[in-house]
């Protein structure tokens, strides 16, 4: 194939000088082959995943159609009828092309929702500004671009004064950017804002609701009980919860087992006193409002919280602005545990009403097993939450 | 070549699927409409060529004979006529296509079916069919031949059919897996593996068709509920932020294994250990419930094993007597020591003059798999026919195949006499995308397989995943490296990034997944 004059293959692009021998001659042909074949395999794998989604938007374009155009009361069957489009053909219930798709078909649809595929990333390289009247599927191309992940979306470091710098941003956002904008139409609603905070999450032992950057280091506190002066207090602590608390504590190592073992990695876990601050951060990244519990938090120290006017407001933000109000006022003489009471009112409230999908964080919540078994009563269980915690008492069940 | 048991009935077109052409074009339509001889003939050729191209010496289909009868062997792709024995080079196909009214054509790199009439390469689906079962399992049924099965761990999708179905449960075009997960505080070497985890695509339909569910499940902080839970998460939720894997953290507190002597205890947070640990745990929770010990032979049927777990043979040859002692062994993963290598290339290259730099001297993968799996190394050991210890010679090669193959290169070694701290080795170690694991396993020891291109198809595994820790042992970090299909993605905690294979590539690896080409 490398006939050509014989200084090359069959790409023509590595070509032997004029006057080099035969050997050397067949080398250039052979590199120039290879090439060829890397380019050839390359550009056919482009070519099925092309034609492949062409061919199926030709049949779905033509099945929709069969489907519009026959009876109605027969939806599910494929429809005894013949229609056709410029690039397929529907007949004895099956599809057939008429041509070369990728001649006759320009725009892909979804194969499963059937709406147009966005065929460009509406931010970073390669954008395009996707057309607003136009439904497509959810499926994007990602997105490449620095700073940004494959759905455009940024993260709000955590440290002092973020929630400014959300704002901020989210500002910088709105007004003349044409890639952020069309970002924020081409998603669903249902999708964050591309500026994201690190969440907070439940710890499956105490309930507290922890920044998700502090997870690790309170849990092995507080499960694994492996901070390094986590002392025989805490262990007892932790007993103590769980006698008290239900089910989830059962099964842990007894306390003075765990002791001997665990040392904090030098990343992993840090000593006691983080858990200080824990308050503080936790709160402080959940929102906002619960800025001001987590300040009276350390001091207040309250064990027990006694909330006569949570129960009375049933919905939860509102709750949880009243939780943390009250929290000044409330306090509580116990020989519970402090943290455990603590966290048992405030943070579980602010989880829902945080992040991004309360679904999850609900399920994360549920966690424990033994509620896990009726799925269907997420919202009542949320309810009796709410009684107990109004009620006050720590040792509720399903805690 | 007619030994299928198709052969004996009648070949069929596939079924219309909604959504899909019948045909790759009209073309193909008219010769399948034709008569059922067609069809037969059209399939049972198209079966013959594949193994024409597949499963013996390349050189063969690479010969075409021109129509001037000379005859060209050629690198660059060849086509074979669907309707007669020819092989054409390209210049040659409209000359025999006008002379012979031949209309379809195999490429001979892809098995790929090139229509005349329309001038392009037709991705029909009876056909594909037939070609990406080819390529994959190395035989037309979906599954492996007989003869190599003994070769390989069982299929899962053969064993437990159940777990074939994976788009079905996907409840939105939005979900498809890639998430970031939160870094809980210094936890990046478990996200890695869970990251591996949501990425491979057994544990991902047994997940999914709920192998494991988390809703029927009593035992309480169960990881593989947990498990379940994040899987469901990362593909029926349309949620793109980082996922908080608070479940398996506190799972991973509360559990008694391992995790407080190894994972805790020991100063590096290892992502190598995690992974072991989250294996063994899920082994308990859904396999035979037995702890899979070191050094034994465990069979067990449980997810962890199906997609990890393969066996290595170690045969002691002693030098006295000549007689052979067999031991085999299940591993969940292959440990590859840098160390020995890495300082044989530096000696050797400073004795070529190369210069001192040690860290430079790369090696391949395929190397330090040689030292361990075909290399023999002296010991001792009591012989039973000699009744005495006696020089040996200890091999160990592979004597099953994992559809997973999950590959450690230590690049921590302890050093005695360094305070017991462990060290990390920096060396850079080349590893392929596709991977062929014949020359390693215990068949090879005894067969001569060079010309078993069938055999060498079927061990070659197709990279899936990579974990890089960077940075040196104390503050370093761990990121990864995951194909979804042909794309590559970076996971650094909860940001995940587009990936160009040169970038996974260049990493330096320190585990790697590979999952075996008849599954991926
Ligand atoms: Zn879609
Ligand atoms: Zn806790
Ligand atoms: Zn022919
Ligand atoms: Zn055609
Ligand atoms: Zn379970
Ligand atoms: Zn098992
Ligand atoms: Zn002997």
């Amino acid at each position: 194939m490398s006939s050509d004059g014989d200084r090359t293959g069959k790409a023509g692009i590595v070509v032997a000088p004029e006057d080099v021998g035969s050997m050397d001659k067949l080398a250039y042909s052979v590199v120039d082959d290879l090439l060829y074949n890397i380019l050839h395999d390359l550009v056919l794998k482009v070519h099925q995943d092309e034609k492949t989604a062409r061919m199926r938007t030709a049949a779905i374009k033509v099945e929709k159609l069969a489907m519009e155009n026959s009876d109605l009361s027969t939806p599910d069957a494929r429809p005894e009828i013949v229609v056709e489009t410029d690039a397929a053909l529907y007949k004895d219930g099956h599809v057939t092309l008429k041509g070369n798709p990728l001649k006759t078909t320009k725009e892909i649809l979804c194969p499963r929702c059937q709406l147009p595929r966005l065929l460009h990333p509406t931010d970073g390289k390669g954008a395009q500004k996707p057309d607003p009247n136009t439904t497509y599927c959810k499926r994007h191309p990602y997105i490449e671009k620095p700073g940004f992940d494959i759905y455009g979306q940024t993260w709000v470091q955590p440290g002092p004064g973020r929630g400014k710098k959300k704002k901020d941003m989210e500002k910088k956002m709105d007004p003349n950017d044409p890639a952020a904008v069309a970002a924020m139409e081409g998603s669903a609603k249902d999708r964050p804002p591309n500026v994201l905070s690190f969440p907070s999450a439940t710890c499956s032992k105490c309930k507290r609701c922890i920044l998700v950057t502090r997870l690790n280091n309170h849990m092995g506190s507080c499960i694994g009980n492996s901070g390094r002066n986590a002392s025989r207090a805490a262990a007892q602590k932790i007993s103590n919860g769980g006698s008290n608390g239900g089910s989830q504590n059962n099964d842990n190592t007894p306390p003075a087992s765990q002791k001997g073992t665990p040392v904090p990695t030098s990343r992993a876990t840090s000593p006691r006193k983080r858990d200080g601050d824990e308050y503080d951060e936790d709160g402080d990244e959940a929102d906002p409002i619960s800025a001001k519990k987590k300040k009276l938090k350390p001091t207040a120290l309250p064990k027990k919280v006694i909330l006569k006017t949570k129960s009375s407001t049933p919905t939860l933000k509102k709750d949880k602005i009243k939780t943390s109000s009250m929290l000044s006022v409330e306090q509580s003489v116990d020989d519970d545990d402090i943290k455990n009471s603590t966290v048992q009112v405030v943070p579980k409230k602010t989880t829902p009403a945080k992040g991004a999908s309360p679904v999850k964080k609900l399920k994360i919540g549920l966690g424990t097993k033994p509620q896990f078994s009726a799925p269907g009563k997420k919202l009542g269980k949320k309810e009796k939450d709410h009684e107990t915690e109004s009620t006050g008492t720590m040792s509720s069940p399903p805690h | 070549m007619s030994a299928n048991a198709a052969s004996s009935k009648d070949h069929k077109v596939k079924e219309p699927q909604p959504g899909q052409p019948m045909y790759g074009c009209e073309h193909v339509g008219r010769l399948f409409n034709q008569d059922q001889a067609t069809i037969n003939m059209s399939i049972q050729h198209y079966k013959t060529i594949l193994r024409a191209l597949f499963d013996i010496n390349p050189m063969v289909p690479q010969t075409a004979k021109g129509m001037d009868g000379q005859v060209v062997t050629s690198l660059t792709p060849t086509y074979l006529c669907l309707q007669c024995p020819s092989t054409l080079t390209e210049e040659d196909l409209s000359k025999h296509g006008n002379k012979k009214s031949h209309r379809f054509y195999v490429e001979s790199r892809s098995g790929a079916l090139y229509c005349q009439m329309c001038d392009d390469i037709v991705w029909d689906p009876t056909f594909e069919d037939l070609r990406l079962k080819k390529l994959g399992t190395g035989s037309f049924f979906g599954s492996r031949k007989r003869k190599h099965e003994e070769l390989f761990a069982p299929d899962p999708v053969k064993d437990t059919p159940q777990y074939i179905s994976t788009n079905t449960t996907l409840a939105t075009c939005k979900a498809n897996g890639l998430r970031g997960i939160y870094n809980a505080g210094a936890t990046c070497y478990q996200n890695v593996v869970l990251q591996s985890f949501l990425h491979n695509p057994i544990l991902r339909n047994f997940y999914l068709s709920d192998g494991h569910q988390s809703s029927s499940c009593d035992t309480p902080h169960c990881l593989s509920c947990a498990m379940d839970d994040m899987f469901q998460e990362f593909y029926a939720s349309e949620t793109t932020n980082g996922y908080t894997a608070a479940n398996i953290l506190s799972g991973f507190w509360i559990s008694e294994k391992k995790a407080f002597e190894n994972l805790v205890a020991n100063k590096e947070q290892d992502a190598h250990e995690f992974f072991q640990f989250m294996a063994e745990e899920l082994h308990e929770r859904n396999g035979d419930g037995k702890r899979p010990e070191i050094g034994s032979e465990h069979t067990c049927n449980c997810i962890i094993h199906q997609t990890y777990y393969g066996k290595l043979q170690t045969s002691t040859t002693c030098q006295n007597c000549g007689g052979v002692t067999n031991q085999a062994q299940s591993f969940l993963d292959l440990s590859v020591p840098l160390e020995n290598l890495t300082q044989k290339r530096g000696k050797k290259s400073l004795a070529n003059g190369d210069g001192p730099a040690r860290s430079q001297t790369s090696v391949t993968l395929q190397e330090c798999l040689d030292e361990e799996y075909i290399k023999s190394d002296k010991c001792e050991y009591r012989c039973q026919n000699c009744n005495s210890v006696q020089q040996a010679r200890r091999q160990t090669s592979i004597k099953k195949l994992p559809n997973v193959l999950s590959i450690q290169l230590k690049r921590f070694e302890f050093k005695q006499g360094r305070n017991d701290r462990a060290q990390k080795i920096e060396t850079p170690v080349q590893f392929p995308l596709q991977l062929n694991m014949l020359p390693y396993t215990t068949r090879a020891r005894t067969q001569d397989l060079k010309n078993e291109y069938e055999l060498q198809r079927s061990c070659t595994y197709d990279l899936l995943c990579v974990v890089v820790h960077v940075g040196d042992m104390d503050t370093g970090h761990y990121i990864s490296y995951c194909r979804v299909g042909d794309q590559w993605f970076a996971f650094n905690d909860h940001k995940v990034e587009l990936a160009q294979k040169s970038d996974v590539l260049n990493a330096k690896a320190y585990l790697l997944f590979y999952i075996v080409r008849s599954l991926s």
